[in-house]
């Protein structure tokens, strides 16, 4: 059930939009961070790839052999599909997605501070991504659960 | 009710992913001191050189301890090398340590080999893989190498303490680098494959088939 005054309505189309962009650019740095993985190559990083290099070689750049980046490719699709998907299952299934991202973000960025000793800008950046997806999704779920 | 069981779903399933994470982490490395000593277990070990000292092939590895491929080939490939050559006895390994990267790669080397002294160079050098920090980013502490050579089996950290402050050990790093310029190494991780047929360098690992490759080639078989 899409939402029905002509305000919510913009307001929901906008949140779509903007879920969908996020989803984009949050795609497109997986899919570099995945060739990246798969090709061998240092990363581009601003200040060099000191940074990225020792996150993305580091023992928690992959999951029992999945790089974390094809994750996060699998994520971003989940928000896309989300965006694209209307009603109440595309609202609830962006939060769903974008709450697992933003905590499962945190998890990482905290590796990279205290265990790696090392920040990569292109995973800060997806995790800063994430973060503005929940937000983005945050409302149409609160707005949802609290209509009658 | 339905955004709490989504909430819910949501911390179960980042909590799950951290755990995996932390499981997938260490598996095929050598995180902890019983992985270390497992990896090792029953293998001669003689300063630097791990295997049997009459081995047909001997495998030495260039690295810097803060080389972040030198890392991920620690992490990734080199307990299947241990396993797959060095354990058997087809193949025995030298590490040749190098410092090009800054005065943190030094302090790290002349921890390990200061553990070499005890015959524990190798696990030492799997644990200070395994714990890698960023290049020159201050990671390579006095608490952080000590911590390592705690975790070290059967070091006296004392003895290695008193060696790893000495000044004996630097004739060792310069000797690593003399080798490393007169081998031609530029980079690392570099891995030369000496036996009876011949020599074999890989100075752009990417996969663990250039390994066997260069093992078939030079073991003379």
């Amino acid at each position: 059930m899409a939402p029905s005054s002509k305000l919510t309505q913009k307001g929901y189309i906008a949140r779509r939009v903007l879920l969908s962009s996020l989803a984009v650019v949050g795609l497109l740095i997986s899919a570099y961070l995945s060739w990246v993985h798969y090709a061998g190559v240092a990363p581009v990083c601003v200040g060099g790839s000191g940074g990225c290099q020792s996150v993305q070689t580091s023992s928690y750049a992959t999951i029992f052999g999945v790089p974390v980046a094809v994750i996060g490719l699998v994520g971003y699709s989940g928000l896309l599909f989300s965006a694209w998907l209307r009603g109440e299952g595309g609202i609830y299934l962006g939060f769903l997605v974008a709450l697992v991202g933003a905590l499962f973000s945190v998890y990482l960025t905290y590796l990279e501070v205290f265990v790696i000793h090392a920040i990569c800008e292109w995973c800060v950046a997806s995790a800063a991504l994430m973060v503005a997806a929940l937000i983005c999704t945050s409302f149409g779920a609160w707005r949802l659960a609290k209509a009658p | 009710m339905l955004l709490a069981l989504i909430v819910g779903v949501a911390i179960l399933v980042a909590a799950l992913m951290a755990v995996l994470s932390q499981l997938g982490g260490t598996t095929g490395s050598s995180a902890s001191s019983e992985d270390v000593g497992k990896l090792y277990s029953g293998i001669p070990e003689n300063g630097t050189t791990l295997g049997k000292s009459g081995a047909l092939v001997t495998i030495y590895l260039y690295e810097d301890f803060q080389c972040p491929y030198c890392g991920e080939f620690s992490r990734q490939m080199f307990p299947q090398v241990v396993e797959d050559y060095v354990r058997g006895g087809k193949a025995k390994l030298i590490s040749e340590p190098l410092t090009f990267l800054g005065p943190d790669s030094v302090v790290a080397s002349k921890a390990a080999l200061a553990a070499a002294e005890q015959n524990r160079y190798w696990p030492y050098y799997s644990l200070l893989f395994e714990n890698q920090g960023e290049e020159n980013s201050g990671y390579v502490t006095t608490s952080f190498l000590e911590g390592l050579a705690k975790q070290t089996p059967g070091l006296d950290v004392s003895k290695w303490n008193a060696m790893r402050k000495g000044n004996s050990l630097e004739s060792e790093l310069y000797e690593a680098q003399a080798k490393a310029q007169s081998a031609g190494v530029d980079s690392t991780p570099t891995l030369i494959f000496s036996g009876p047929s011949g020599q074999q360098t890989i100075d752009e690992l990417r996969d663990y088939e250039q390994i066997t490759q260069a093992m078939d080639r030079v073991d003379g078989s």
